[in-house]
């Protein structure tokens, strides 16, 4: 008797297991089916595709300076490229004007006004210069940046001597410690949003 | 006149059982698995409160049986007892099959330890329970170290990635309890999904020769199972606590066991641990908290005959990436090389931030075996694996809560196996196995995918032989056939695919096009074959020898193929290539086994050569806003590594052992003529363990771990401009770190309390002389130190 019961019951396990693994196998090929549809393009977020600095003469509207630097595919990984127009005038004094954009959306998106100013505290504009007589200042209208700094976004710049040189932008991003007191500004720790340099700036 | 019947009836009714006492039962015992007969089996004959034996011809026979039930309780050495009932009615005759190699042939156990090897002429080498309960608060990374020529990579101190003999990723294959774990293996900073406390015997086998698990293990296979089940009414568990001073962290893990005699078993386990900020001995390794939960549960019946599983485990980790690491751009890392000081410092917290990883693994399992007299067990399975992937990086705005990847990674596979064992010395298995994998990388990460969506099917077929030619030769071969389809769905943008030359060979595969990208369906068929071959000669009673010759192939990884963007962490540029074939090792292995009661040497050497072996190498720089960035590519070379790991025990007094392992490989890139990366350098540890049974099982031990510098390594180092004050600068990214030794302190000592319940304490101080060091297969040596000096304290209680 207790043979028969359990061969019966070895029997029916048998069964239960190859429809379930069928049963399974089934539902594995509808999940194949499913989802064959195309996969959507990745709407890339946090994107610069446009880095734009404009020195306006603040004595003469119609003197300005204007960096550019542009990655189409965007600043993490793509190429950039970078262009300058204008010179700067030795003894003038500039307002410079920053203005970061993702242009492959249509409007472009203000990467600046939208995404860095909000969170002005974790980040931090540091310039640089390099064979070049520019000097600059951080205006009192400067949002505040990290640990009491001024971000770096409203500046004043005056240009000195006929020079020639590089100028440097990069934006830090959670920097450790922030020291704006150079007016330039310099940092430890973050990592780089960007850092662009522009050679071959000139004062005349 | 009711008296008068009464009487008669009584009379008539012993007149029957008299007269039916007479009934004769025959039995004929036979081993179940082979046929043979089984001589002098014990046969208790329960109605009776009689014995008899079986004779050389397995028969045995009783008389004067009355009719009605029989109850006979047959037992032989080597085999299970087995209580069979009989309805008597006249003489009979039964032929009763018995399994005399239980231990051999084995679902279940008799005996509770038994070690039991996956192979027989492969590099295998077993880490049992008791070991393992020192990596309780630890990974299975970690454990593994405990062999010889086992190392791992890692990405900082928890993610830990197993690598034998070199080799990692997609070449280390992982089982666990029966299925091929899918849990995006192809990345560095990716560690097996499996918690360390759901193992009670760990495997690992160098090379490719457990051709049932896989042919493309060119690395080697781990098997990780669970605890053999014992046919016994009993209800036992063990529950661990630990805690440890580095990182504050503490563990807890238990299982309950409750089997039946009938072969009806359950078990559930689970274990969480946690730690915060771990330490370098100079400084807070800021954000390496991890965080991790598992449980598991199986059920079933396992009987000699038959049986069946079923498996659940899931396991959720987050783990924190050391703060320091995450950088902008080449500068920032070669500031980083240059400090020798993590940027980012911060006290200590249990909080875990970006950059982080969190993930998800479900593992589901179904398993069917039934033996068959004379024959063989077939053995069909069904699992189910989902991984989900989030890696959080460090981002700004409302996307700081969403993940930068996002990949969610499912896999059925499905399995029938046919072991013909009727003659143990001529044991054949064969199986087929299909499996379908669905990747999926979700978009609302607003980041281009890293991994594209895919569809993978792979169809498996193999079959081995082991063969016992006479007692001291045992000969094993094997043959698998694996046939792999990618079906992928991938973005390119059309900068890059134009550069990649692929618009020539691949414009047929673009399915659709946006302004700045290509949607292309590449559909690659890849068809491998793999084999090994090898002998065990016993030379005489203390001395072994294997060899092995093994033949693997890999198919090209998802990341092999597709790998396209920045790895933030290393910063530099991945690119894969999708014209890749598969790579084909050729490795053949010899070992040399001495042993007696006081020594024990294990000598293993293994020569692999790799034809086609993809590897990342920098090959040009891409010049982005951030700086230039370097851009590696896979490439494919041949390549050859060799080596030899040493293994001794010895045992100078009864309470004294001495043990070495020490590990030597060298790879070259044959193409070039260079050293391979990521080789691990010479290492030697030695250990003097002191131990008394008489004191409570006592043992303390010192270990001493000595890992020299890597000498042999390419030169990837690359100079980048600093435009803004002309100047190149060296970013050194190969020169390994110096040499180091650590000393490790481990006692343990186990109370019993009662009968069946008894207390294990232990207590460990690692690297006890808080030193300083970096290990040159730590991808993120360039940022900090590793981890300074721990003591952990860890009470197992077994009930």
């Amino acid at each position: 008797m207790k043979i028969t019961y359990l061969n019966l019951n070895s029997m029916k396990s048998t069964k239960f297991f190859m429809s379930a693994i069928i049963c399974l196998a089934l539902s594995t090929s509808f999940t194949s089916c499913s989802d064959d549809d195309d996969p959507d393009p990745v709407l890339e977020e946090e994107f610069i595709t446009n880095l734009t600095l404009t020195f306006t003469n603040t004595a003469d509207a119609t003197d300005s300076v204007v960096l550019f630097s542009t990655a189409p595919d965007g600043f993490e990984d793509g190429t950039s490229t970078e262009n300058i127009v204008g010179t700067f005038s030795a003894g003038a004094t500039y307002s410079l004007s920053l203005e970061i954009l993702n242009e492959q959306e249509d409007p472009a998106d203000d990467i600046l006004n939208d995404d860095i100013i909000p969170e002005a505290d974790e980040h931090f504009f540091a310039y640089a210069v390099n064979g070049i007589n520019l000097t600059m200042t951080r205006d009192a209208s400067d949002i505040a940046g990290p640990d009491g700094s001024k971000l770096g976004v409203n500046t004043t710049w005056v240009a000195g001597a006929i020079s020639n040189g590089n100028l440097q932008i990069r934006l830090i991003h959670e920097p450790t410690t922030v020291d704006d007191s150079d007016e330039f500004g310099s940092a430890t720790g973050g990592s780089e949003d960007f850092n662009i340099t522009w050679t071959g700036v000139a004062i005349l | 006149m009711k008296y008068y019947v009464l009487i008669v009836l009584l009379v008539f009714m012993c007149f029957g059982f008299a007269q039916k006492c007479d009934d004769v039962f025959l039995g004929e015992l036979r081993d179940f698995h082979d046929n043979t007969p089984l001589n002098g089996a014990t046969v208790f004959i329960k109605n009776l409160n009689k014995y008899v034996a079986s004779d050389e011809r397995g028969k045995f026979k009783i008389e004067n049986l009355c009719k009605g039930e029989l109850i006979l309780v047959i037992s032989h050495i080597g085999c299970e007892t087995k209580r069979i009932t009989f309805n008597i009615d006249g003489d009979m005759f039964q032929n009763i099959a018995l399994e005399h190699h239980i231990e051999e042939l084995n679902e279940v156990s008799i005996a509770a330890t038994v070690e039991r090897k996956e192979t027989k002429t492969s590099q295998e080498t077993i880490i049992k329970s008791e070991t393992l309960k020192r990596y309780s608060n630890l990974s299975v990374g970690d454990a593994l170290k405990e062999v010889p020529g086992v190392s791992s990579i890692n990405t900082g101190s928890t993610i830990v990635k197993p690598m034998i003999n070199g080799l990692h990723s997609s070449r280390v294959l992982i089982m666990n309890n029966g299925v091929r774990l899918q849990d995006q293996e192809w990345g560095i900073e990716h560690a097996p999904n499996i918690d360390v406390n759901i193992a009670n015997q760990i495997s690992v086998i160098k090379g490719s020769g457990a051709l049932a698990y896989g042919g493309d293990a060119v690395g080697g296979v781990v098997v990780i199972n669970p605890k053999r089940i014992i046919r016994l009414d009993t209800i036992y568990g063990r529950t661990l606590i630990g805690g440890q001073t580095n990182g504050r962290g503490y563990n807890i893990t238990s299982t309950l066991n409750k089997n039946f005699s009938s072969g009806w078993f359950a078990e559930i386990q689970g274990s969480s641990k946690r730690n915060g900020d771990l330490k370098a001995p100079n400084y807070t390794l800021t954000n390496t908290g991890l965080d991790s939960k598992g449980v598991s549960a199986r059920f079933g019946k396992l009987n000699f005959e038959s049986g069946f599983e079923i498996y659940y485990s899931f396991l959720d980790n987050e783990i924190g990436i050391l703060g320091a690491s995450h950088i902008g751009s080449v500068f920032d890392l070669e500031r980083a090389i240059n400090s020798g000081q993590p940027f980012l410092v911060e006290d200590f917290s249990y909080e875990i931030n970006a950059p982080k990883q969190e993930i998800t693994h479900h593992l589901a399992k179904l398993n069917y075996y039934k033996r068959y007299k004379n024959f063989g067990r077939l053995k069909l399975q069904y699992d189910y694996q989902h991984n989900q992937r989030l890696e959080f990086d460090v981002r700004i705005g409302d996307r700081r809560e969403i993940p930068a990847i996002d990949l969610t990674l499912q896999t059925h596979s499905i399995l029938a196996d046919v072991n013909l064992d009727s003659n143990l010395d001529r044991k054949i298995n064969f199986g087929v196995i299909g499996r379908f994998q669905d990747n999926f990388a979700n978009p609302d990460t607003g980041v281009r995918r890293l991994i594209p969506d895919y569809n993978k099917y792979d169809f498996g077929i193999y079959t081995t032989v082991e063969y016992v030619v006479n007692n001291r030769l045992i000969a094993d071969a094997g043959l698998r056939y694996d046939f792999n389809r990618i079906d992928a769905k991938k973005f390119y943008r059309i900068s890059r695919w134009d550069e990649r030359g692929y618009d020539e060979d691949f414009s047929d595969i673009i399915i659709d096009e946006t302004p700045t990208q290509y949607l292309t369906n590449p559909v690659f068929d890849y068809h491998n074959i793999s084999a090994s071959v090898g002998i065990n000669y016993s030379i005489n009673e203390s001395q072994q020898m294997l060899l092995n010759y093994s033949l693997a192939s890999r198919p090209p990884n998802v990341a092999e193929l597709f790998s396209d963007g920045l790895h933030h962490s290393a910063a530099r540029f991945e690119l894969g290539d999708i014209r890749f074939d598969q790579e084909i090792s050729n490795r053949i292995s010899a070992s040399y086994i001495y042993s007696t009661s006081k020594l024990n040497l294990s000598t293993e050497i293994f020569y692999n050569k790799i034809k086609d072996f993809i590897y990342l190498r920098p090959f040009d720089f891409i010049s982005t806003a951030r700086g230039p960035f370097p851009l590696w590519e896979y490439q494919q070379t041949d390549a050859e590594i060799f080596g030899i790991d040493l293994t001794i025990n010895y045992k100078i007094t009864d309470n004294w052992q001495f043990a070495n392992k020490t590990a030597y490989i060298k790879g070259n890139d044959l193409g070039t003529d260079m050293a391979i990366i990521d080789i691990p350098p010479f290492n030697t540890t030695n250990q003097i363990t002191y131990n008394n049974e008489s004191w409570n099982n006592f043992s303390a031990s010192l270990k001493s771990e000595w890992v020299f510098k890597q000498n042999d390594f390419p030169d990837f180092n690359f100079e980048v401009e600093d435009e803004l004050n002309e100047e190149m600068i060296l970013v050194d990214i190969s020169s390994p770190p110096p040499a180091y030794h650590l000393l490790h302190f481990y006692s343990e000592a186990t109370f019993i309390l009662s009968e069946k319940t008894n207390l294990n304490i232990s207590l460990g101080v690692n690297n006890l002389l808080d030193t300083a060091y970096r290990n040159y297969l730590n991808r993120l040596r360039f940022y900090a130190d590793e981890l300074g000096r721990n003591i952990t304290l860890q009470l197992q209680l077994n009930y």
